[in-house]
């Protein structure tokens, strides 16, 4: 028991160890722009000028940043030091890195009028975001050279591209997962998805012959779209018939029987489990016989469990001069010939 | 004695950790504003390129029956312990003699131990994801190597082998052709296929895949403008006896305003003159607080096997789906999310599936998230209800946490049993920029196992060098 006590302890120990190491922080504040903008006493005989934006922010021509201002420019006015470098400490998150800008020539448009607000909405207004989405980007000018060539760069570092997800322009939201292999396939695959992804994140979902899905090795991300997340060991047959050429996104038949193999629930390993309902195939008139209807819905079910080449135990009953009658369904033709090698299987 | 040797079993495990974590503490003031490290730079004035790599390590711990039992029969039971290792790394826009920014080289792979013993798994096992090399010269370029081409025709395939392309006037060609990287499941110990086996013990032990007769190739052509995009593609993949899939695609998409793109895509079997699936969509944004989406499918399942399969000559039915999805952003912190998709299906009744979700995200530096989410889905035979909690949290600068549960209710018992439970947590520790642990448990019940328990430990290593200056 003191033995056990003292792991105990000593867990706790390292707990807080961990979190001691972390220092956790208070949530910082935002900077009050429209404070120093608009609320201070200025311009008249013995106040100081007024400020404005590049009273700060040295915003010079081809520069990246925002240019936050230095200890020392905060330092004219405040004279505590700690207050001004906790509120220095604050940078802003920049989720989408830093945008390659020359401000300077916007700010001589004829549009913009030298106004910082209209594009940085958000530091008068708390509710809006203190950087442009990248639609307000482009509702001015295009860069319709740079979009048809795929070219992210320069305006974003390629690092910064990797961790941005798309909010506005080319948002990735639930239709754009649906459709993402059309949208890859519009455009210079290697150029414009590229950008950002590498080959293997396509892999990381796609490259079914991992061995850990992406479930498993990414639990944490819970608002993903991965398909296989919670029980799906129990739904997945729902899952299949209900979308029944979802799964060959993926996989193929090969991935659903070996896996059905291994759990004894395939046609192809000896005394499997039979799954199907009393009546499910019969030789005789009075058996409901109704394997076929189903088959001709969702064979890829079926292709799950009984795809086994020229062993498919479909051929036994369906080959020419079997019992089973013709499978090819109304309206069924194909560019081979009954030499193909497939079709010689039941076209012997 | 034996006191002391159980005191040291007992504090051995959280040493290591408590020296980590000493390790790695870092004194607060560590952290300076970003601008200051960033104050010089000036994109123009350095040469960019980017080497990037990661590592990733999952030990995992959990028991499994595989085989299930029957009529009383006992479930043999085993503990497994995999460890496996996943390494990625690429290089981007390295300068070559005759152009800058114009060689890039992408590296993944994977591989497994597996210490215990199993009737299906090798103790060691691996494979190579990607391995290319990509060059450009003026408006073309080329790929060497494993890698992987994906939407239109090609749906999505991995091979050995070479692509190339060229763009000019928004218009671009591209080509590939190579050996297919066959996948790997046909290739585990023990696994056979006994066909009729009741009445001719028939054994069809297929022999190892000889990789000349596996191989594809195809091209697309395209023209993108910053409004309008759209290819034709064709993709032919052979195997051992024949076609496995010759299709043809047409993908197009259009932005005609900010607020809406739309788009189509089909894919057409040559080998039976029919399309395997065509869809619409169209997204629109009619207010900043709404985004709407819309889709039709029609989809010829049996068309998207391979021609090699004989299953793939049982069927032409198809099915239909409508539906679409709506997100609604209705306060700062409050999102809805909704899609509905209703399914036609040839020859049995309509299928629908959807799902209603509430998302709540509190705080900005330490953020919160409670994501609750019902869903439907009818299907043929069965269907289902489910409810989704997921709530995470990020607890300070180094440690996070998720918690999920999942709760489904079957239309149609499965096994005998009519529900299923998931719980799920993780929790995650950044020890450095470029150094994450963390530790995931779940535990689970239903109509399959009585209770399922498992727990994995990630560790991932990083490193970036997303610039580096150089003189030019």
């Amino acid at each position: 028991m003191n033995v056990r006590f003292s792991a105990l302890l000593l867990w706790i120990a390292v707990a807080l160890a961990a979190l001691a190491a972390c220092q956790s922080e208070s949530t910082p504040t935002r900077f009050p722009h429209q404070l120093h903008l608009t609320r201070i006493a200025c311009g008249a005989p013995g106040k100081p000028a007024c400020l404005s934006c590049v009273s700060c922010h040295d915003v010079a021509k081809h520069d990246s940043g925002q240019r936050i201002p230095g200890a020392a420019l905060c330092a004219r006015c405040h004279h505590d030091d700690h207050q001004v470098r906790a509120v220095l400490a604050v940078a802003p998150v920049r989720p989408s890195g830093e945008i390659a800008i020359d401000h300077d020539k916007h700010l001589a448009m004829p549009e913009i009028r030298g106004q910082c607000v209209p594009c940085h909405a958000g530091v008068v207004d708390a509710k809006r975001p203190p950087l442009p989405p990248m639609s307000q980007c482009f509702g001015c000018h295009e860069h319709a050279e740079q979009w048809a060539q795929g070219q992210c760069t320069p305006c974003h570092e390629p690092e910064a591209l990797r961790r941005t997800m798309p909010t506005t322009f080319l948002k990735h939201d639930t239709a754009f997962l649906r459709h993402h292999g059309s949208a890859m396939a519009e455009r210079q695959q290697a150029q414009l998805c590229q950008s950002c992804h590498t080959q293997a994140q396509c892999q990381s979902c796609h490259d079914v012959t991992q061995d850990l899905t992406v479930e498993a090795r990414r639990p944490e991300q819970i608002e993903s779209g991965q398909v296989h997340r919670g029980d799906f060991m129990v739904r997945h047959a729902i899952e299949a018939r209900s979308e029944p050429a979802r799964c060959l996104t993926c996989h193929t038949v090969q991935t659903c029987d070996a896996c059905h193999v291994a759990r004894g629930v395939s046609a192809n390993v000896a005394n499997p489990a039979n799954p199907h309902p009393p009546e499910w195939v019969g030789s005789n008139t009075s058996s409901s016989n109704f394997h076929g209807t189903v088959a001709r819905r969702d064979i890829v079910s079926c292709a799950g469990c009984h795809e086994a080449g020229p062993a498919t135990n479909c051929i036994r009953c369906h080959k020419v001069g079997a019992y089973g009658g013709n499978p090819h369904p109304r309206g069924w033709k194909s560019a081979r010939g009954v030499d193909a090698e497939m079709c010689r299987y039941c076209h012997e | 004695m034996q006191r002391i040797s159980g005191l040291l079993r007992a504090i051995a495990p959280p040493v290591p950790a408590l020296l980590l974590c000493l390790l790695v503490a870092r004194p607060s003031t560590a952290d300076e504003p970003r601008q200051t490290s960033r104050k010089d730079q000036k994109p123009d004035a350095v040469d960019r390129f980017s080497v990037s790599g990661r590592s990733e390590t999952y030990v995992q711990l959990y028991r499994r029956a595989l085989v299930p039992g029957q009529n009383g029969q006992v479930v043999p039971t085993e503990i497994a312990v995999p460890v496996h290792e996943y390494l990625f790394a690429n290089a981007r826009d390295v300068d070559a003699p005759w152009q800058k920014d114009s060689i890039g080289l992408e590296f993944a792979a994977w591989g497994r131990y597996w210490p215990t013993e199993s009737r299906i798994e090798r103790a060691f096992d691996g494979d190579l994801q990607t391995a290319s090399l990509r060059l450009e010269a003026g408006p073309t370029w080329a790929r060497i190597g494993r890698q992987q081409v994906a939407g239109g025709a090609a749906r999505y395939a991995r091979f050995d082998g070479i692509m190339v392309g060229a763009r000019e006037l928004g218009f671009f060609l591209e080509g590939y052709g190579g050996f297919t990287v066959l996948p790997r499941w046909n290739d585990q110990p023990g696994y056979h296929h006994l066909g009729s086996a009741e009445d001719t013990l028939l054994v069809y032990q297929p022999a190892a895949p000889a990789r000349g007769n596996y191989w594809l190739t195809g091209g697309r052509f395209g023209y993108q403008t910053s409004h309008v995009s759209g290819s034709l593609s064709f993709h032919d993949q052979e195997m051992s006896g024949g076609v496995d899939h010759r299709n043809l695609g047409l993908d197009v998409g259009a932005q005609p305003t900010r607020e809406a793109s739309l788009g189509a895509s089909a894919l057409l079997d040559l080998d039976s003159g029919r399309f395997a699936d065509a869809r619409f969509w169209l997204d629109a944004t009619p207010h900043p607080l709404f985004d709407l989406g819309a889709e039709v499918l029609h989809a010829e399942p049996a068309l998207l096997l391979s021609r090699q399969s004989v299953l793939s000559v049982f069927s032409t039915d198809g099915f239909d789906e409508l539906g679409g999805t709506l997100t609604a952003k209705l306060l700062r912190w409050l999102r809805l999310d909704t899609n509905g998709y209703i399914e036609s299906y040839r020859g049995t009744g309509p299928g629908a599936r959807g799902e209603l979700a509430a998302r709540i995200a509190l705080g900005r530096d330490y953020p919160t998230l409670l994501r609750v989410a019902y869903s439907r889905v009818i299907a043929p035979k069965n269907g289902y209800q489910a409810l989704r909690i997921s709530f995470s949290r990020k607890l300070s600068r180094c440690f996070s946490s998720t918690l999920e549960a999942y709760g489904y209710f079957y239309d149609q018992p499965i096994a005998g049993y009519t529900t299923s439970s998931v719980y799920a947590g993780t929790v995650s520790y950044q020890a450095l920029d470029s150094l994450e642990f963390l530790w995931s448990a779940s535990l689970a019940q239903s109509p399959y196992a009585a209770s399922d328990a498992q727990t994995m430990l990630r560790a991932s290593y990083h490193f970036d060098t997303p610039m580096r200056p150089r003189q030019r």
